[in-house]
């Protein structure tokens, strides 16, 4: 097909972080984690995309490497096509500039009291990147388009709010400015870094609308990084996009949020489904952890075969040895062996009941 | 479930506590009373600012300066009854850590980051006068409960913890002197979903293996609702809700209750009846008169914008401050599927 490349494409990513030895710790190795292993994710436009997993599983890490900034170990991420780490480095071969890069991928962080300047104006900080991106505009103009922006995400009266500073918002008054700011670049990706998990439940749902209806408004993509799998149904579901599920750096399930929550295929998204409270089918006290240790496994030196057989309740001997390739299973594909009825996992006999040890 | 064997065995009894940060123009704990019950798990929900953390410091009476507490707190060990507002300094510190412990939020900022864990421990067990080689050894016993290396943990500096390590490792230090109340506030929050259903899990089983009393403090009603013997809903600085985890579950009786759980972000639930609520909560320095939730409630009327709902009583151990609890109950739908409907009983 000649269709448009997809808007942004990760091809079989790599991010590794070295820890080098400190000064009176010579001899040692420099220790290496593989904070990103072989990813490949495609995003197009008007897309949602929600990582989720556990703290430390690389979530993060991939998000700040498919929206430019983190440089990825090997692999690479193309934008509209064109890989953006040559673009950065002033290839030829490329068309677009770097600043327009920049502009058209954006971040939400997790905490917004952070990463607002807590010694400017609202109007200040907005204003600052629009001076950036659109150099020209007077600043009566500026000042219309933050106001006119500031209403469209609920801050009403603009005028009041935008002068304001930012320990005189609420966090999700704070947070709808973090969105503000990221949509004033006119972006076509945003990443939403844990964006509501710091407010009140409560308030997580009207976050989350606002942000799927500026982004059928400004034709936004958005990549939505949780721990919480009820958020990210959420958010997905309604934007009709994919939940990727991360363990150890890898995507072990990759489909639909509402095949996610209602059929997964992974032992570990059944694992985090069964951590994400239910309020109305089963309200009693759940039985025992479903995994067969609580702590992660240091990403140091990840487990051998697949990663998660350390912890699954499915392990088998076929797990330790071999690692499972994504295979697609009924609109999902899925990093496990079970999830094909002639693989020689079934042949293996199970794990034996280790001690269940902390570490 | 650990429901208690004496259900009229309070080990402490809050009536009419309240804090004030001017002259008693405006509180962020208005009258608040609250009976604990002996081996109970207590839930403690509320929305930022609900005035839920300072109940919680109220408890032992550690409200921070310049607040002024009053009302009521007693406290019963075995034997004997405390006035909690009457102890002095040292009494008071006995009284914490031996009697009621705290868990806050945040483990790394409650460790001191250039102390060994094990320090942290030997501290503790010291300052309060206890036997070091028995401690250390109640310690360890702990820290195994808590799915952690006893070993490892304890020559470990704080920063060499991962987030979920560290906050199990505050649990276990906040257990060192056999309390019989803890205090949680937020424990788990920082941490992801995962290790926030593990460590209440492991919770559980310490409540029963110790016999302990539990406070657990959150803003997720979804999260406490899997682990509390009881809850309590926070609004505006007061407790407006009341009842057996099961019954408010099924039959949540305050509008602002019923509106929390539909906003709540379920699996079950569709997605379009996951709703915000309206408006916003008020600062101590305005809370509306009468009802405190009326300017949001759909059901309010003239009586609820004059006069303060008292408690009522929907079901036993059940109470509500609202009028229209019977209203509520059928006219305010919940999104997700409940085993009863509302209202079967009267």
């Amino acid at each position: 097909m000649s269709e448009d490349p997809p808007l942004l494409e990760l091809d079989t990513v790599s991010v590794t972080f070295e820890n080098r030895p400190g000064l009176f710790e010579f001899g040692d190795e420099a220790e290496q984690v593989r904070a990103v292993d072989d990813v490949s994710l495609t995003i197009e436009s008007n897309d949602v995309v929600s990582l989720v997993g556990e703290s430390g599983c690389g979530k993060t890490t991939l998000g700040k490497t498919a929206i430019g900034l983190q440089r990825p170990t090997s692999g690479t991420v193309r934008f509209r096509g064109e890989d953006i780490w040559a673009i950065r480095d002033g290839s030829t071969e490329t068309t677009q500039s770097w600043a327009d890069v920049r502009a058209s991928l954006q971040i939400i962080h997790q905490d917004p009291g952070s990463s607002l300047n807590p010694n400017r104006r609202l109007l200040s900080i907005l204003s600052e990147p629009l001076r950036q991106v659109r150099p020209t505009l007077g600043a009566s103009e500026r000042r219309e388009r933050i106001y006119s922006l500031l209403e469209r995400v609920g801050m009403n009266p603009a005028p009041d709010f935008a002068d304001r500073y930012p320990h005189q918002l609420s966090g999700g008054e704070q947070q709808r400015v973090a969105l503000a700011r990221a949509l004033l670049m006119n972006p076509d990706v945003i990443l939403a870094d844990e964006a509501i998990s710091a407010l009140d439940v409560s308030l997580r749902v009207e976050m989350m609308d606002l942000m799927l209806e500026l982004q059928s408004v400004f034709d936004t993509s958005f990549i939505f990084i949780s721990h919480d799998l009820s958020n990210a149904r959420y958010f997905t579901q309604h934007a009709n996009g994919k939940i990727a599920v991360m363990y150890l750096g890898r995507i072990a399930e990759i489909s639909s949020a509402e095949q996610l929550i209602h059929n997964p295929q992974h032992p570990y998204t059944s694992v985090l489904r069964w951590a994400t409270p239910d309020l109305g089918a089963d309200v009693s006290t759940p039985e025992a952890i479903p995994m067969r240790t609580i702590d992660v496994p240091d990403p140091v030196d990840p487990p051998s075969g697949c990663r998660f057989h350390t912890r699954c309740p499915e392990a088998r001997e076929h797990c330790t040895a071999v690692e499972p390739d994504p295979l697609p299973a009924g609109g999902a594909d899925v990093r496990c062996f079970r999830v094909r009825d002639g693989s020689p996992y079934w042949n293996s006999p199970p794990l034996d009941e280790e001690e269940s040890s902390s570490s | 479930m650990a429901q208690t064997d004496h259900p009229d065995d309070p080990i402490a009894t809050l009536e009419d506590v309240s804090v004030t940060y001017d002259d008693g123009t405006s509180f962020v704990l208005d009258g608040v009373s609250l009976h604990v019950e002996r081996g109970e798990i207590l839930g403690i929900v509320g929305e930022s600012g609900s005035g839920k953390s300072m109940l919680a410091s109220s408890l032992l009476d550690a409200v921070p300066d310049p607040g002024y507490l009053s009302g009521s707190i007693t406290y019963r060990s075995d034997d004997e009854t405390i006035d909690v507002l009457e102890l002095g300094q040292s009494e008071l510190r006995s009284l914490r850590w031996e009697e009621i412990s705290m868990v806050f939020q945040g483990a790394m900022s409650s460790f001191n980051p250039t102390m060994r864990i094990r320090d942290h421990f030997i501290e503790t067990i010291d300052a309060h006068d206890g036997n070091v080689q028995a401690g250390m050894d109640r310690a360890r016993q702990l820290l195994a409960d808590l799915y952690l290396d006893p070993d490892r943990v304890l020559e470990s500096f704080p920063h060499e913890l991962s987030g979920g390590m560290q906050q199990r490792a505050l649990i276990a230090l906040s257990l060192v002197l056999d309390p019989e109340l803890l205090v949680m506030d937020e424990p788990t929050a920082a941490l992801d979903l995962l290790m926030q259903q593990s460590i209440l899990l492991l919770l559980r089983e310490l409540q029963e293996k110790y016999e302990l009393t539990m406070i657990f403090i959150t803003h997720d009603l979804a999260l406490v609702g899997a682990l509390a013997d009881r809850l309590a809903v926070m609004y505006a600085f007061d407790i407006v809700e009341l009842a057996p985890k099961q019954q408010l579950l099924s039959n949540p009786s305050h509008p602002y209750t019923r509106a929390l759980l539909n906003s709540t972000p379920n699996l079950q639930a569709p997605l379009a009846q996951m709703r915000p609520i309206e408006g916003q909560s008020p600062a101590p320095i305005n809370v509306p008169s009468g009802c405190s939730y009326n300017p949001r409630c759909p059901l309010a009327t003239e009586e609820c914008r004059t006069t303060d709902p008292p408690m009522d009583a929907p079901a036993p151990e059940h109470s509500v401050a609202c009028f229209y609890w019977e209203k509520a109950q059928y006219e305010i739908e919940l999104n997700y599927a409940t085993e009863q409907s509302g209202g079967d009983y009267s």
